[in-house]
């Protein structure tokens, strides 16, 4: 049985190489590059499974699950990632790796019980990230 | 290689709840479950998505019916439609009636009525309790 619940953040990011010239980064990033960076409104779906505790009736407590992500989001919300959040300085803040990042983040308090994570940057777009051989559903 | 077929359907249905174990203090009771506590019970607009799971029929092109899975469904949902569920549904008589608890007891009694359907077998239960939570209930 798993449990999934929806948060929301907004954020900034500019995707380049610095090595690279803006024509460069244009020709791999398109409109991401552009030099003073964008914004979108993201929203990522937690999925926690676990058996129901009998006496709460519940996997996970709601507020435990609130207070991790929202630790992961403070850190997120109305920045602009790649200026202002260390692991984006280093690593390109994609979809692919903000939603590796919040798993990882997210993973120190929660440990196995979370087991999926979708990160949506537009309503047209998102990413997947989860450990294969733990994912309840067949493929 | 096999395919998987599955079909899912969707009926919202809307009740109250409320969280309290009748066994822990007032104290805790609020501790835990936060204005969920509250005396009276509030309630939701829940939205139930059904996954059954089979071969399609050569015949009619179907896992299942439409119509038979609706009306598995609205039967089951009867005891859960404009209800208290602690007050007037009797599997919450002593279950606290939390997402998770309400799937479990929804997948019991879907999964008794397609019994007599030998050609799907119930998936999966997705119960979604605002747009923003849901659970997923499964038995492998």
């Amino acid at each position: 049985m798993s449990l999934t619940r929806t948060y929301r953040f907004s954020a900034g990011h500019r995707l380049y190489i610095k090595e690279l010239s803006e024509q460069e980064n244009f020709k791999i990033f398109d409109a991401c590059s552009n030099p003073n960076g964008h914004g979108h409104d993201y929203s990522v779906q937690v999925k926690v499974a676990g058996d129901i505790d009998p006496e709460t009736g519940m996997i996970i407590s709601l507020q435990e699950l609130d207070g991790t992500v929202h630790i992961v989001i403070d850190e997120l919300d109305h920045r602009r990632l790649d200026i202002e959040v260390p692991y984006f300085e280093e690593n390109q803040p994609t979809g692919e790796n903000i939603a590796k990042y919040m798993w990882e983040r997210i993973r120190v308090n929660l440990g196995d019980k979370l087991i999926h994570l979708k990160l949506s940057e537009t309503s047209n777009s998102y990413f997947e990230y989860y450990e294969e051989d733990d994912y309840p559903y067949e493929h | 290689m096999g395919f998987k077929k599955l079909l899912t359907k969707k009926i919202e249905f809307s009740a109250s709840h409320r969280y309290w174990n009748p066994g822990w203090s007032e104290e805790k009771n609020v501790s835990v479950f936060g204005k969920s506590a509250g005396p009276y019970g509030h309630g939701h607009n829940y939205s139930l998505e059904v996954t059954v799971e089979g071969e399609v029929d050569a015949q009619t092109g179907m896992i299942i019916n439409l119509y038979e899975l609706k009306s598995v469904m609205n039967d089951v949902l009867s005891d859960f439609d404009h209800k208290h569920l602690n007050d007037d549904n009797p599997h919450f008589k002593d279950l606290v009636p939390t997402t998770e608890n309400i799937a479990r007891v929804l997948w019991d009694l879907l999964e008794e009525k397609l019994l007599t359907n030998p050609k799907c077998s119930l998936y999966r239960v997705r119960l979604y309790e605002t747009n923003d939570l849901y659970v997923d209930y499964w038995r492998k």
